[in-house]
Formats: C-alpha cells, sequence, structure tokens
C-alpha cells in the first residue's frame, strides 16, 4: 500500500483553495478487506485524501518548507458509501492560517453527490518540537517528488492568477535523488 | 453588545464541540486544561470556533501568552518573576492570577485558566 | 496489504467497551511514504484502528447482525503524540449510546500508558438486504467471512464466558 490518497489536483490557488481526484479501483488491496464482498472506501482514507489536499495547501503557505501534520481532526461527517469505480473529488478550504496552524474545511463529492464534509486542524512542528526527537519530518527532495507526481505545478496558481513555479520553492538539496 | 449569560452558552458550545465533553462538564470554574482536558492543538480549534461564534479576531499568544512564557527575560528556574508578572497581568487583564501569582510556576498558568477567564477574555474582546 | 488495523483483541465487555492492540512494523509498506525518513503511524489509521475495534465491539455484542458496519462520524480526533514502529498502540472504546442504525463511541489510544489519539466515533450499521432483497446471501456471506475474522482476533478470549 503506498500512502497517496490524492491522485491529482485539478486546482489549486495558493493560501485559499485546491480541487483535487482520487480515483477508487480493486486494484486497491484494502478494498478487498474493506469490506470483503462488498468494496467500500474506507472514510478514514477519505479523511486522509482531505487532510492531503489541504495538507499541502496549507504547507505552501510556510513555502513548502516544512510539512504540517494533522493534528485534528475536529468533525467529518459521511453521508454515503464510496464503491469501487467512483472517483472522489475532494474541495478543500483554508479558513485560517496562522504561525503555529491552519484550519482547513473539505469535502468530498463523487459527481454530485456530497458523501463527506470535514474540519481539519494542522499543527506546524517546527525544528525544535520535542516529538520529532531532532529529526527532520521530510527531506525536501520527497515533498518536491510528491508535488510533481500531484501536479501541482501543472495547476497551480498564486492569489493574482500568475502560475506557481517550482523554482520560487526550496525545494532543492545538494543530496543525488532517490532511486 | 451579547449578556454574560450569552457569552457563557456560545463558549460552552465551543467548548463542548472543539473538546467532546458533555454540556454538563462545562462549568465556569472548570479549568481548561486540568478539568476538559485541552491541549495546544484544542486551543487552535477553540480559538477558530470563537472567533466565528463572536466574530472578532484572536491573535497568537492573546488568550493564552505561551511567548511570555517561554521567554527567558521573565521566566527564572521554571517560575514567572516579577517583570513577567507585570507583562501578564498587562496581557490578561480578563484573567484572574491571583492564584497563579502565588505559585508562578510556568505549567500552572495553563492548567489554572478557566472557562470564566474564557468568557471574560471574550468580553473583554467584545468591548474593546 | 491487509486493511486490518487491529492484531489481538484482548477483553471486552458486551455492548459496554473493547480493548485492542495494533503493533506498528516497519515491514507496513506504507510506512515507506510516511514518512521517508520519519515513518509514524498515519493518524487516520489510528481513527481506523478505533473504527473496527468499535465495529468488532458492535459485531460481537449484536451477534453479527449486520454485514456492513462502517464509520458514520468521527469528532474532536485528537493527535497527541506519535506512534513509531516498535511500538504498540493499545485501542480502548466505550459505547455511549446507539439506536436502531448508528453507534456512538468514545475512544482512546495509548502506547504504554502515554496517550496517543482521543476522540469520538459514530459507526452506520445495516444489511445491504434492508434495501435490496436480492443481496441478503451476500450478507450471509460477509457475515460468515468476519465471524472467522473475529475467531482469530479473539483468539486468547474466553467468548462463551463473555457472552
Amino acid at each position: 500500500m503506498r500512502w497517496f490518497w490524492i491522485d491529482r489536483y485539478t486546482e489549486f490557488v495558493s493560501g485559499s483553495h485546491a480541487v483535487a481526484v482520487k480515483g477508487v479501483t480493486l486494484a486497491e488491496d484494502h478494498l478487498h478487506d474493506h469490506m470483503a464482498g462488498y468494496p467500500i472506501m474506507p472514510n478514514s482514507l477519505v479523511v486522509e485524501g482531505m487532510a492531503q489536499a489541504g495538507g499541502l495547501l496549507v504547507s505552501e503557505r510556510y513555502d513548502f518548507g516544512e510539512l504540517v501534520v494533522l493534528g485534528k481532526l475536529a468533525k467529518a461527517k459521511f453521508h454515503s458509501c464510496v464503491r469501487n469505480g467512483e472517483t472522489l473529488t475532494y474541495r478543500v478550504r483554508v479558513d485560517t492560517i496562522r504561525s503555529d496552524g491552519a484550519a482547513v474545511s473539505g469535502t468530498a463529492h463523487v459527481g454530485d453527490r456530497l458523501h463527506a464534509e470535514a474540519l481539519l486542524f494542522f499543527a506546524r512542528l517546527g525544528d525544535a518540537n520535542e516529538a520529532l526527537q531532532g529529526q527532520r519530518l521530510f527531506h525536501p527532495r520527497h515533498l518536491r517528488h510528491w508535488l510533481s507526481l500531484v501536479g501541482i505545478f501543472e495547476v497551480g496558481v498564486h492569489q493574482d492568477g500568475t502560475p506557481m513555479k517550482e523554482k520560487d520553492y526550496p525545494l532543492t538539496e545538494c543530496a543525488a535523488d532517490p532511486a | 453588545m451579547a449578556s454574560e449569560d450569552e457569552i457563557f452558552e456560545k463558549v460552552r458550545d465551543a467548548l463542548v464541540e472543539a473538546l467532546g465533553v458533555d454540556d454538563d462538564e462545562v462549568t465556569p470554574e472548570a479549568t481548561l486544561q486540568g478539568d476538559l482536558d485541552a491541549e495546544s492543538i484544542d486551543f487552535l480549534d477553540i480559538v477558530f470556533r470563537l472567533e466565528k461564534s463572536f466574530d472578532i479576531k484572536i491573535e497568537r499568544g492573546e488568550l493564552f501568552p505561551e511567548d511570555i512564557l517561554t521567554n527567558v527575560e521573565y521566566v527564572e528556574d521554571g517560575k514567572v518573576n516579577d517583570t513577567g508578572i507585570a507583562k501578564l497581568r498587562e496581557r490578561m487583564p480578563f484573567a484572574d492570577l491571583s492564584k497563579f501569582e502565588a505559585e508562578p510556576v510556568v505549567q500552572n498558568l495553563g492548567q489554572q485558566l478557566t472557562v470564566k477567564d474564557m468568557c471574560n477574555f471574550v468580553a473583554y474582546k467584545l468591548a474593546a | 496489504m491487509r486493511f486490518w488495523l487491529l492484531d489481538r483483541i484482548c477483553s471486552f465487555e458486551p455492548d459496554t467497551e473493547l480493548t485492542a492492540v495494533k503493533n506498528v512494523s516497519l515491514s507496513e509498506e506504507y510506512l515507506a511514504d510516511h514518512f521517508p525518513d520519519f515513518p509514524v503511524l498515519p493518524g487516520v489509521f489510528m481513527l481506523e484502528a478505533a473504527t473496527q475495534a468499535s465495529a468488532w465491539l458492535v459485531r460481537l455484542s449484536e451477534n453479527f447482525a449486520h454485514s456492513i458496519v462502517v464509520l458514520h462520524e468521527a469528532r474532536a480526533v485528537k493527535y497527541a503524540d506519535f506512534v513509531t514502529p516498535g511500538n504498540t498502540l493499545k485501542v480502548q472504546v466505550k459505547k455511549q449510546k446507539s439506536d436502531e442504525r448508528f453507534v456512538h463511541f468514545r475512544f482512546e489510544g495509548e502506547v504504554e500508558g502515554r496517550v496517543s489519539v482521543s476522540g469520538r466515533l459514530v459507526l452506520e450499521r445495516y444489511n445491504l438486504g434492508d434495501t435490496n432483497p436480492e443481496q441478503a446471501d451476500l450478507d450471509a456471506r460477509m457475515i460468515a467471512h468476519q465471524r472467522s475474522t473475529a475467531e482469530l482476533l479473539t483468539r486468547g478470549i474466553d467468548i462463551a464466558a463473555v457472552l
């Protein structure tokens, strides 16, 4: 199982909102256990989709220099079952960004059908955070790889409409890229 | 201008939603960290709800002055010194700091903040 | 990867509470992405572990009456600490109330006495046959599978004594 719960952004406006999609497919192992006999996209992974879509939106405000972690799922409500062959569309919006964290609201739709709504709080850890035990949460090259996979720089724009460019963010390192 | 009761009700609703506690657990004397188990990530949530509920803006450190509590100028040996206490009084005119001042151990401030202190904070912001 | 977020159900009291554990191991594939240099159990998997623990309590208490038991709502789910490989997350769920369709829980997850996650959740339960009688057989097959999974998870417990 890979930990990518959005497939691609279709819209990304810095500091404002984003739209991302995720296809649900029988090729995913977990559907064969959840539930065995009647595949249903687990709602915890729908939350993760919104968290990833929203987390990168928040992280961009810190220049992609930090990853934020989901500190609290304030609320999430689910209205249906999402099945294999359906595509989830996540719409996330920044409600508040402060120096210590951010609030993001999100919805998940399958076509016109509202499947879920959620309010998430992200915590910004910072280098000195005790929980990190002196380690880095991630290397910039891994984040750059992820951003590239989900097409952030293909659709991303600043609020004035100008395209977001990868070179404007400190995403490079001296070390060679991983295999 | 909202009445004391109206403020308390809205603050209580915000705390019930944010902390997942029951209505009757939120009494004016209940301490946010001690009785209601609020942690720093919860404060982000609570502030967000209060801002929406009362249409006010709450800056970082306004409700809970972590910058004063972590400043070496104001803290010695885990206790807030007199300059620090003066700063706290200035920053938190809405709070009853008498208990804290008797034994100003840094961790105690968070532990002692009550629902009533939060209501007073909202009233103070609304009046400003 | 199997989507079993619990390794063992340690104990339960029907309609009341259930305690289960999940070991976090470097062999779990998704840890390679979360995160490459800092593997930690994703927060939503702590929520999923609590959801599954709650679902098992429902199934064991109601004699597997429903084939579909899913997460309907989650509230105030707070992540206090990272859970790293080599550690065991102990999940405890307590039923608060229920009606025909929904069951409410409070839950907590801890590692060696330190709380990693806490919150509330609501499960929804039903049978496919409720809306489509043709699917009643499928319900029965799913339930049979769930019963055998439960046997694996509760191997250390004398179920007959508990129920």
